[in-house]
């Protein structure tokens, strides 16, 4: 049985994507914010999809002390009962906020969130990602075009506007899926990032202020429902052979800013390293699963 | 430049660290939430290189903080600037808290603020300029039903930092008192926030700048420092009018943004 790790998966693009995947009989680990909206995620999915091997843990992504605790439970589930494989994870949690806010490291929380805690998951979940020569999916935005990485500060301690900085951590997404497969390609591990296009979803209205929450609530009735862009996650783990490009709208590769290269995806790697404090394992092709 | 933050694991604690961080400040951050201590401290570290020691501390023990100033002399540290910022505010009204709440809003905000400003002002560097942030309110300004206390508490900084101002003058100790309205630290400011409605909104300073222009104020001239021109106007108006009738408009507005974020705790009254 293949498995995947989807986290922000309790609500929106998140569960749809979850709910795709269970069709496809993959077994799945959710990762949620609070346990009451998992449970009831949990219900949505086995409803629609009886039988299915899913379940969830949750925690807070933007604290990294919980993402390294969700991961050490995630690796304890994949070790245990799936042969220590994991072929696909799905880096979707997301947030806007209006104001600057930051974690308990300190850290801007959109930059923190969007960003960090999927480089951070990844990081514990490589091993296991490499094994089952896995794929490794963001959700990005359409948004992250004209916009540049603010390398002297990143987290917008000064001149904070919620949609700049939302920007800065989708263009983020995609220069670690980029970092990533210039490191990890030869062993057998591939990035993409989704543009998920505008979907009917309540990312504006979670902790936002009320300007943002406002617009979000007539914006958002434009938007399609979180099952078109789930096919692309589907599309993006399944299909054989991998599909070789990096940013995917509707099954179909997209264009992508111009900004994304291998010196500012290097660059980023190296800034996150730092930030979290941890260290990108050297490729060692011919040591993962299926190249 | 050593600076000794208190309160340094919550919002605008950790918002200050960060600005003395960019700044390229060492610092000795103290709070009561050690695990939180600790994530700042790897989060400054990395971000910008600089020394972070940490100690955790209830500054409302005289206990507990003699062991931390015990640590302090052990090592030997003299400051140069010291940021008050560990602070508390309970919810509801004076009949509805507990009485314990009530008092510890004094013993944090007043009596644990004083003893920290006492111990780092007399461990202070010899021979060189000494910056001193309380970190008032804009509830210093008036009296305010519904949170008379915290009000009342913030007004005592606000005292105490003028007075001090001028009492230090000659010892070169320059005082500001930071008197924010709406700050957006926690999930349940945010929503207390979004629950006053465009008041609440308008009256709301950015974190990150207010942190900026403290520091700045408080390395420049001192004095009091009400973020937002709209929050300065008020105060300049309010200032004008009996207190009694700032009192009353507050009271209309506190009990309605209350009502509307959380009715439950309107109703509900705990005997003291």
């Amino acid at each position: 049985m293949k498995t995947a790790v989807i986290t922000g998966a309790s609500s929106g693009i998140g569960l749809a994507a979850l709910v795709e995947l269970a069709q496809k009989q993959y077994a799945i680990v959710g990762v949620g914010h609070d346990a009451n909206r998992s449970e009831q995620a949990l219900k949505q999915v086995l409803a629609a999809v009886p039988g299915a091997h899913v379940r969830f843990v949750n925690g807070d992504l933007m604290q990294q002390r919980e993402v390294t605790r969700v991961a050490g439970e995630i690796g304890a589930i994949l070790e245990s009962e799936y042969n220590g494989k994991l072929d696909a994870l799905v880096n979707n949690a997301g947030c806007v906020r209006s104001w600057y806010t930051t974690t308990e490291e300190g850290y801007e929380q959109q930059f923190a969130l969007n960003h960090l805690a999927g480089f951070l998951l990844t990081y514990h979940l490589l091993p296991q990602l490499k094994r089952a020569g896995g794929r490794v999916v963001f959700t990005g935005s359409e948004s992250h075009k004209h916009m540049r990485v603010r390398w002297n500060d990143v987290m917008f301690f000064s001149g904070y506007h919620p949609l700049t900085v939302y920007k800065q951590s989708k263009l983020c997404n995609i220069l670690f899926a980029k970092g990533l497969n210039d490191r990890y390609l030869a062993d057998g591990v591939r990035a993409y990032v989704v543009d998920p296009g505008l979907v009917c979803t309540d990312i504006g209205n979670k902790n936002t202020g009320s300007l943002v929450n406002f617009v979000w609530k007539y914006r958002k009735k434009h938007g399609v429902s979180p099952q078109v862009p789930a096919k692309t996650y589907g599309y993006l783990v399944e299909t054989e052979p991998a599909p070789e490009e990096l940013y995917y709208y509707r099954c179909k590769p997209n264009r992508y800013s111009r900004e994304v290269t291998s010196e500012n995806a290097g660059r980023l790697f190296e800034l996150s390293e730092r930030l979290c404090g941890i260290q990108y394992p050297a490729s060692e092709p011919g040591k993962g699963g299926k190249t | 430049m050593n600076v000794f933050i208190s309160g340094a694991s919550g919002g605008l604690g950790r918002a200050l660290a960060n600005e003395c961080g960019k700044r390229g400040f060492n610092l000795f951050l103290t709070d009561i939430n050690e695990g939180g201590l600790k994530s700042i401290q790897r989060g400054l570290e990395r971000q910008f290189g600089i020394t972070v020691t940490t100690a955790a501390c209830d500054l409302t023990s005289d206990e507990s903080v003699d062991a931390l100033l015990e640590k302090i002399d052990g090592y030997g540290i003299r400051f140069d600037m010291l940021l008050n910022v560990a602070g508390v505010d309970y919810e509801g009204g004076f009949l509805e808290r507990q009485r314990r709440d009530i008092i510890r809003i004094i013993s944090l905000n007043n009596e644990a603020t004083m003893r920290v400003t006492h111990a780092i002002l007399s461990r202070r560097r010899e021979g060189h300029p000494f910056y001193l942030l309380f970190t008032s309110s804009l509830a210093s300004m008036y009296p305010m039903p519904l949170k008379a206390t915290y009000a009342a508490s913030k007004r005592f900084l606000l005292d105490m930092a003028v007075a001090l101002g001028q009492e230090l003058k000659q010892s070169r100790v320059r005082v500001l008192a930071l008197c924010p309205g709406g700050l957006v630290t926690t999930k349940e400011a945010m929503s207390g926030i979004e629950a006053q409605g465009f008041w609440g909104d308008a009256t709301t300073n950015p974190l990150e700048k207010v942190a900026a222009r403290t520091l700045h104020r408080l390395q420049g001239r001192g004095g009091i420092y009400i973020p937002g021109a709209l929050n300065r106007t008020l105060t300049f108006f309010g200032n004008l009018l009996p207190r009694r009738w700032v009192a009353a408009a507050i009271y209309q507005r506190w009990s309605k943004a209350q009502q509307q974020w959380n009715p439950s705790k309107i109703k509900t009254r705990t005997p003291a």
